[in-house]
C-alpha cells in the first residue's frame, strides 16, 4: 500500500521482498542485492551495521508495531478477550516463530508475562513469519493468532475478524528498524524512500495501517 | 542435534513409504498393464508433483482442505482436527508429495517384465494375482526396492509442504528440514550443519543402496531405469 502511494508520488518503482526479519538478514548477510532493509525490530537492522554491510552506523526506526490477539469472526470462541488463549476449546494458537521473528519473539514474551505459556505452549502453532501465522488464523487452520496490528487492520482481517490488543507492558517495544546497503547500487533512491518513510504525513498514514509513528 | 525432529522425519518417511507402496504396486501394475487414453491421464495425474511447486500442494492442503471449505469440514471429522499442524497432515502431504516416486519405478519394472513368464504362467491355469505375486513381482524386485527407497529419501527431503502446512510443532511436524531452516535463521550455524550434514548422509546412504547393492539389480543385470 505504502510502495503504491510513493510509487505514485515519485515514479520510482519499489520491488518488495517479503519474509522474517531473520531469513532476510541471512540472506542479505549471505549477498543477496537488497538496496533498503525494512525490518520488523531493532536486532536484525542491527546485525547487519554490526557486520559492516550498512551505510549508517545505526538501524533507523521508522515505525512502532504492535501485537494483537485475532479469531475470525465466525469462531465459537466469539467475544473473544486474552483470557480465550487459556479457554479449554483452544487447541491452536499460532504465533510467528520466535527465533527469528521479532513478533514471534514479541508473542512468546507477552505469553510469558501473562502466565500464559506453559498452558499455551503446547498448543502453538509456529509460522515461519507473521504474515503466515495471520495466514493460518485467517485460513480457519488455527482457531487464535497473536498477530501484528498491521495485518489484523488491513480490510480482509477487518472484515472476518476481531482483535484486541496484547497490552505493551507485557512485551518490549517493537521498535522496527531499517537500514540501507552499503552496497547498494542506488544509494540515493534506498535513502530517498527511508527519509519519505519519516516524513510527518507518512507516519500519520502508519496509524491507518496499524503501526504507531515513532516520533 | 534435534533427535525429535530426526525420528519424526524418519517415521513420516517410513509411513510414508509403507502407505505409498500399497497405492502404487496395484496402480502402477494396472498403469503397466495397458494403453489408452485413461491409463496416460492417470500417469500424468501421477507425475504432477514432479512438476508442480510444492506450494501448489500446500496452499490447497492449507486452503482448499481448510476447516472453511465442505472438503476440509469432512477431513476434521474424519481426524478430529484440520489436516494442518498435525503429522496425519504432514503424512497425506507426503504421500501426494512423492506419489510418481513411488509409482514411476514400478511401472518401468513391470513394463520390463517379459511377457513371456507371465503368459506361461497363465498357460498353465495360475490366477492373475497369484502370477503378480510370485512371477512379476519377484522379477520386479529391484523396482520395488528402488521405489522404496526413492519415495523414503524423498519424504525426508520434503521442504516447501511441510513449511506451509506443517506449523513447525516439535514432534509433531518439525522435520528434519524445517530444525535446518530454524538453524540457519537463527544464525546457529554449528547446528545446522550437523543437521545438513546427517541429511546429506541418510540420502547417500539411501541411494548408495540403490547403486551398490548387487542383490537389487534386475536378473538380467540392469539396474531400475529411474536411476540410471
Amino acid at each position: 500500500m505504502l510502495a503504491e502511494r510513493y510509487e505514485k508520488a515519485t515514479g520510482v518503482k519499489l520491488l518488495v521482498s517479503y519474509g522474517s526479519s531473520g531469513t532476510l538478514t541471512t540472506q542479505i548477510l549471505n549477498g543477496a542485492p537488497m538496496d533498503l532493509f525494512l525490518g520488523a525490530d531493532f536486532v536484525f537492522p542491527e546485525k547487519i551495521v554490526a557486520a559492516e554491510m550498512a551505510d549508517s552506523r545505526a538501524p533507523v526506526a521508522y515505525a512502532k508495531g504492535t501485537l494483537v490477539l485475532w479469531a475470525r469472526k465466525d469462531s465459537p470462541l466469539q467475544p473473544i478477550s486474552l483470557d480465550t488463549l487459556v479457554d479449554k476449546r483452544v487447541t491452536s494458537v499460532a504465533i510467528a516463530n520466535d527465533l527469528h521473528a521479532p513478533y514471534g519473539q514479541a508473542a512468546v514474551a507477552a505469553l510469558k508475562r501473562m502466565k500464559m505459556y506453559d498452558q499455551v505452549k503446547p498448543h502453538l502453532v509456529i509460522a515461519e513469519n507473521i504474515a503466515q501465522a495471520a495466514q493460518f488464523v485467517e485460513s480457519g487452520n488455527a482457531q487464535l493468532g497473536l498477530i501484528s496490528l498491521t495485518a489484523a487492520s488491513s480490510q480482509r482481517f477487518q472484515a472476518e475478524g476481531t482483535f484486541v490488543r496484547v497490552p505493551t507492558t507485557t512485551y518490549a517495544p517493537i521498535l522496527q528498524c531499517a537500514v540501507v546497503m552499503a552496497k547498494s547500487n542506488r544509494l540515493a533512491e534506498a535513502h530517498a524512500f527511508l527519509d519519505w518513510l519519516l516524513k510527518p504525513e507518512i507516519q500519520a498514514v502508519l496509524g491507518t495501517m496499524g503501526l504507531e509513528p515513532v516520533k | 542435534m534435534d533427535i525429535q525432529a530426526l525420528w519424526l522425519t524418519l517415521r513420516l518417511a517410513a509411513s510414508t513409504t509403507a502407505i505409498l507402496l500399497v497405492i502404487a504396486l496395484p496402480l502402477a501394475w494396472w498403469i503397466a498393464s495397458g494403453r489408452g487414453v485413461a491409463r496416460a491421464l492417470v500417469q500424468a495425474v501421477v507425475a504432477l508433483p514432479l512438476v508442480l511447486p510444492p506450494t501448489v500442494l500446500g496452499f490447497y492442503l492449507l486452503v482448499a482442505m481448510g476447516p472453511l471449505t465442505a472438503p476440509g469440514r469432512l477431513l476434521m471429522r474424519v481426524f478430529g482436527h484440520p489436516l494442518a499442524f498435525s503429522f496425519e497432515g504432514l503424512l497425506v502431504g507426503s504421500v501426494l508429495y512423492s506419489l510418481p516416486f513411488a509409482v514411476q519405478p514400478l511401472v518401468a519394472g513391470f513394463k520390463a517384465v517379459d511377457a513371456g513368464y507371465v503368459e506361461a504362467a497363465e498357460g498353465l491355469g495360475v490366477r492373475p494375482f497369484a502370477v503378480f505375486l510370485s512371477v512379476v513381482l519377484p522379477l520386479a524386485r529391484a523396482s520395488l526396492l528402488t521405489s522404496a527407497v526413492l519415495t523414503f529419501t524423498h519424504t525426508v527431503g520434503e521442504f516447501g509442504v511441510v513449511l506451509m502446512l506443517g506449523g513447525n510443532i516439535p514432534g509433531a511436524t518439525r522435520t528434519l528440514s524445517i530444525s535446518l531452516y530454524d538453524q540457519v535463521q537463527d544464525f546457529n550455524y554449528a547446528a545446522a550443519n550437523r543437521t545438513a550434514l546427517l541429511l546429506l548422509a541418510i540420502s547417500l546412504a539411501a541411494l548408495l543402496v540403490i547403486y551398490l547393492v548387487p542383490g537389487l539389480r534386475r536378473v538380467d543385470g540392469r539396474q531400475a531405469d529411474i536411476v540410471q
